[in-house]
């Protein structure tokens, strides 16, 4: 008997308005342990379909189930509560809360799920501490670097222990080598067994860091691939020029 | 459409919630002030009007002819003080009367009318000299027996029939050919020499009247200071009474004058918050729109242009506000004004034009001045600075604040909420500056109301306190006061009998009789109410009558005089006061002011025992009973009737009085401007955190991303407001008493009562607790919807939102 897929996606399609789909009826699983890097242009559904992993969106049709969850039939409440449970979520632009400290930005998640304060602070300290940036703790986002930021914002998303990790192309504002760091740190999880979901449009960023690569294009699947390790032989595979008559 | 035109139309569009504010704001603030100008105006420049033209005396005195010569008299006009005097008249005081039984109209025929008191003058049309008299229908007296009269003081439908002196004996009668009087109501029935001389034949006292214009007579001790001057030059105790053109001016306003004081709190009230609103939503709209402003000026729009566009959107809403404002404040005054026109005899129960155009020029003014503060500040921006700060995110403040609630035991949601005000000090003021205004409203409100309620209450006090009342057969489902109390046909009480009657029943605990006796007081005020002097009999210590000052009457001879009468003519505990019941006068002691509103605006109240050792008739109309407890109403008055009904006396049930107009009035408008100003603020801290929730929607997102349920979503958003609304509370509520502390006095003294402490001590804890809450209430009414809208923010958008 096989394990059920962590991320599973059937016919799933999302429509805005009178334009065309954004997400055009994908089907796709994911397993659990998995790192899957989503790559695509500007406009071809990539974050769409992050959305509606992460319940922040609902597919117009088609069903999207995640860890056992049917993510597409929560209400606003219940989507709060899965994500809550079972999301991680790192963004490009880091998303912290400036007006609160470091540590009380990673604890947010595991206060709003209900656990106790004394509890959420030892499990912050003892994240950030493994994330390197534990003598940040009581400093305000603000004054760290970009790299110190994206590291407490994976910390904050571990925070409530998710079944999937959901990266939104979390190298896009950082230099090289704040870059590298936090690909690593990808890495590291993912050994580790955290899924991971990683959104981006840099091919080599997908190559080093996914084990897997599924390349939308115009809402739709266009390859979906096993990485090789060789990012040249994906990025001759993968032109990221926006062909002709995409959606932007 | 100019460029101009269309950012303008934009912005209001796009700030629908804030425009319905700004408008609902300015026609609060305009209702009011329309209506207390408006008001201010017409009780007040009739009569001053009238009083200037007519040459109206400041003070009318009476002097005891029996103490004083008319050279005596006449040599008081050279009392300090005195510019101008008139006299002496002749002057018979509180005749009796009644309409003849030659008029038309049966209802009326034979029925008492009202005290009159008749003078005669050598001119009685005059238009020189002091207290000139005008005719507003037929003409003057010409023979002795004809008399004209202000048409307050006869049947008008009767015009042209007699007038009878029923107390008088002969009673002498006068055909009224005239409809006419003074402005000052110096007095009441005006007859030629001749005609004059047939009521002294008849009996009638005559006394002299000299009538005075003083250097200083704008408030009532200036006017006690003049009287006093001219009793110091009359022979001792030759003063009767003295009347203040005061007395007559607080008349001829009635009732209306009594909405003014609270008018006027609840028109300051809104004119502040109209401005504090326009703030909130002008200066909202900038910090809002820099990055608007900035791109509106790279692509040219000028300093001025950019004033003027954030101006404009915040002058459309307000003058809609003013505009309607204005028109509802007109249309409100109708109902107030009409008792007040029709007293003074004015035509008109409109507020004036000017009024209606000062009003809403005024505020427009304000208005503008606030919008344009900011707008200035918008159009002053530079245009790259404007660019720049509009796009770059936000600094994060309050974080000692974040910091400090992230230690108490509060879900996160909340604690979040809690410091959020301190991440925005001033925003959190103004937000707090408009639940302020509107707990100060409610406060306001609350207060008036209930005193409102206490002033008129008249299940707990007075006269109409009894488990069952006993009246004569004959008055059974007849209208009370159908026939006047010196009317032969109004019938009485044996009181003697029927408190026997009473007094056997069994289950009878209390009881009392009391009536109109039908006298009248010696230096009442000749205009307004007729005076009452009401005779009691028995025990009446369980009605709970309310006594300001002295005792009540233990004795025949003493009286207890009602505090507006008292305070009118300045009687005091240990004065003297004359009353007079058919033709013959009765000197009164007074021992006790009381405060009874259900019963007159001039009455005197004496035991009956007063009136029968001076052989006059009390006239008994009424018992009231006090059940012992656990007797059935309806058993007792079976086994009382049986006994009653050969006494011609009946039981009738207690029924509550019903509420009197004024009352009523003022309570639906105090109720619709404190909706209003609640409203109001309320949609003030709406707007605030929409405005706010704008601004933090991308923050918002993170939140959600992280798992916040919207039920944790709203609790933040409530929690943001709690604290200031709850600051604003226990502000708001000692400035709310205050407010109502500075206005209820004046309202009483507009209306001539001093209000004693059981109406104007509403306070109670019971009611300040809920009040001290209603800071928060309002704030969190404020913030539901906006709350509301940041649960359903969709996290997908306010995440791209930067």
């Amino acid at each position: 008997m096989t394990n059920p897929p962590m991320i599973a996606l059937q016919d799933a399609m999302k429509k805005y308005d009178d334009g065309p789909p954004a997400l055009a009826g994908v089907t796709l699983s994911v397993a659990s342990g998995e790192c899957v890097a989503i790559l695509g242009h500007s406009g071809s559904g990539k974050s769409t379909l992050l959305n509606l992993i992460a319940g922040l969106d609902k597919p117009s049709s088609g069903t999207v189930t995640v860890d056992g969850t049917r993510v597409d039939q929560l209400g606003e409440a219940g989507s709060a509560k899965y994500r809550r449970a079972s999301i991680g979520m790192i963004f490009q632009y880091f998303n912290l809360l400036d007006d609160l400290t470091v540590l009380d930005n990673v604890m947010v998640p595991a206060q709003l799920a209900g656990m106790g304060k004394g509890e959420a602070k030892r499990r912050a300290i003892a994240l950030l501490g493994s994330l390197g940036i534990d003598r940040h703790a009581k400093a305000y986002p603000q004054r760290l670097s970009g790299g110190q930021r994206q590291r407490v914002a994976v910390a904050r998303a571990l925070m409530n222990k998710p079944a999937l990790l959901l990266a939104d192309e979390p190298t896009g504002a950082l230099d090289s080598s704040s870059a590298e760091d936090v690909r690593r740190l990808l890495l590291d999880l993912n050994s580790e067994g955290q899924t991971i979901l990683l959104v981006t449009h840099d091919v080599q960023l997908a190559a080093s860091t996914a084990r897997r690569t599924i390349e939308l294009v115009d809402g739709a699947v266009k390859r979906d691939v096993v990485n090789d390790g060789s990012s040249a032989g994906l990025a001759a595979r993968t032109p990221l020029t926006r062909p002709a008559g995409a959606v932007g | 459409m100019s460029v101009l035109g269309k950012v303008v139309r934009s912005g209001v569009g796009r700030r629908r919630v804030q425009s319905l504010v700004l408008a609902l704001t300015t026609f609060a603030a305009v209702t009011s002030s329309v209506l207390s100008l408006g008001l201010l105006a017409v009780v007040q420049a009739p009569f001053d009007h009238a009083f200037s033209a007519r040459n109206g005396a400041h003070l009318a005195v009476q002097f005891d002819r029996s103490k004083v010569t008319a050279a005596q008299a006449t040599a008081t006009a050279h009392a300090a003080g005195v510019t101008e005097a008139a006299g002496p008249y002749p002057i018979a005081a509180a005749l009796d009367t009644t309409v003849g039984t030659d008029c038309p109209k049966r209802d009326f025929a034979g029925h008492d009318n009202h005290p009159i008191t008749v003078t005669t003058r050598p001119d009685l049309g005059s238009t020189s000299g002091m207290d000139q008299l005008v005719l507003t229908q037929g003409r003057w007296p010409t023979s002795p027996g004809e008399i004209a009269l202000p048409w307050q003081h006869y049947a008008t439908a009767c015009f042209g029939s007699s007038v009878v002196f029923s107390a008088l004996p002969g009673k002498p009668s006068f055909k009224v050919v005239g409809f006419g009087g003074s402005v000052t109501s110096s007095a009441t029935a005006f007859a030629t020499a001749d005609g004059f001389a047939r009521l002294t034949a008849a009996g009638a006292k005559s006394d002299e009247q000299m009538l005075y214009r003083f250097a200083k007579a704008g408030t009532d001790a200036d006017i006690a200071t003049d009287k006093q001057a001219v009793a110091a030059v009359a022979p001792a105790g030759a003063v009767e009474s003295g009347q203040s053109y005061l007395t007559a001016k607080q008349q001829a306003g009635g009732n209306a004058r009594a909405y003014v004081p609270f008018l006027i709190g609840f028109g300051i009230l809104g004119l502040f918050m109209s401005v504090l609103i326009i703030s909130i939503v002008v200066s909202g709209a900038v910090a809002s729109g820099i990055r608007r402003i900035g791109i509106l000026k790279s692509l040219g729009f000028t300093p001025s242009q950019v004033a003027r566009a954030y101006t404009a959107q915040a002058m459309i809403p307000a003058t809609l506000g003013l505009v309607l404002g204005t028109v509802f404040g007109n249309l409100l005054a109708v109902p107030i004004l009409d008792g007040a026109t029709k007293q003074l005899g004015a035509a008109d129960a409109t507020i004036p034009l000017w009024v209606s155009a000062v009003v809403p020029l005024s505020t427009l003014l304000i208005v503008s001045t606030t919008a344009l503060i900011p707008a200035l500040r918008a159009g002053r921006m530079p245009t790259v600075q404007a660019l720049v700060v509009g796009r770059a995110p936000k600094a994060g403040g309050g974080r000692t604040a974040q910091r400090l609630a992230s230690r108490l035991p509060l879900p996160r949601a909340m604690s979040l909420g809690l410091a959020q005000p301190f991440a925005r000090p001033a925003r959190a003021v103004l937000v707090g500056a408009a639940v302020l205004f509107g707990v100060v409203s409610v406060t306001f409100a609350v207060g008036l109301g209930t005193a409102f309620n206490k002033y008129l209450d008249t299940s707990t006090a007075g006269f109409n306190v009894a488990s069952e009342f006993v009246i004569p057969t004959a008055d059974v489902g007849v209208p009370w006061g159908r026939y006047g109390p010196n009317d032969p046909r109004r019938p009485h009480l044996d009181a003697a009998k029927v408190a026997a009657s009473l007094a056997e029943t069994p289950g009878t605990k209390a009881a009392f009789g009391w009536g109109e006796s039908g006298a009248t007081i010696v230096g009442a005020p000749p205009g307004g109410e007729p005076p009452k002097v009401f005779t009691i009999t028995g025990d009446f210590s369980w009605s709970n009558m309310e006594l300001l000052s002295g005792r009540w009457f233990s004795a025949p001879g003493e009286a207890v005089v009602g505090d507006k009468l008292a305070t009118t003519v300045g009687i005091h505990v240990g004065d003297n006061v004359t009353v007079v019941q058919q033709n013959k006068q009765l000197p009164l002691k007074v021992v006790g002011i009381n405060f009874d509103t259900n019963v007159g605006d001039y009455t005197v109240m004496t035991d009956a025992t007063t009136f029968t050792a001076a052989g006059l008739a009390p006239h008994i109309e009424q018992f009231n009973v006090e059940l012992a407890d656990n007797v059935s109403g309806s058993d007792w008055s079976t086994s009382a009737a049986a006994a009653l009904t050969p006494l011609n006396a009946s039981v009738h049930p207690h029924s509550d009085g019903g509420k009197n107009i004024v009352v009523i009035i003022m309570g639906t408008l105090v109720a619709t401007l404190t909706l209003m100003m609640t409203a109001v603020a309320a949609l003030g801290v709406l707007s605030m955190v929409v405005q706010d929730t704008r601004e933090r929607v991308h923050d918002l997102g993170i939140f959600k991303a992280l798992g916040m349920t919207p039920k944790q979503t709203i609790a933040m958003v409530l929690t943001s407001v709690s604290l200031t609304g709850l600051i604003a509370g226990l502000i708001g509520v000692p400035l709310g008493v205050s407010v109502e502390k500075a206005t209820l006095t004046p309202m009483g003294n507009a209306i001539g009562r001093h209000l004693p402490p059981s109406v104007s001590h509403v306070y109670t804890a019971g009611l300040l607790i809920p009040l001290l809450a209603g800071g928060i209430v309002i704030a969190l009414l404020g913030a539901l919807l906006p709350a509301g809208w940041a649960a359903r923010t969709r996290t997908a958008t306010a995440l791209r939102t930067e």
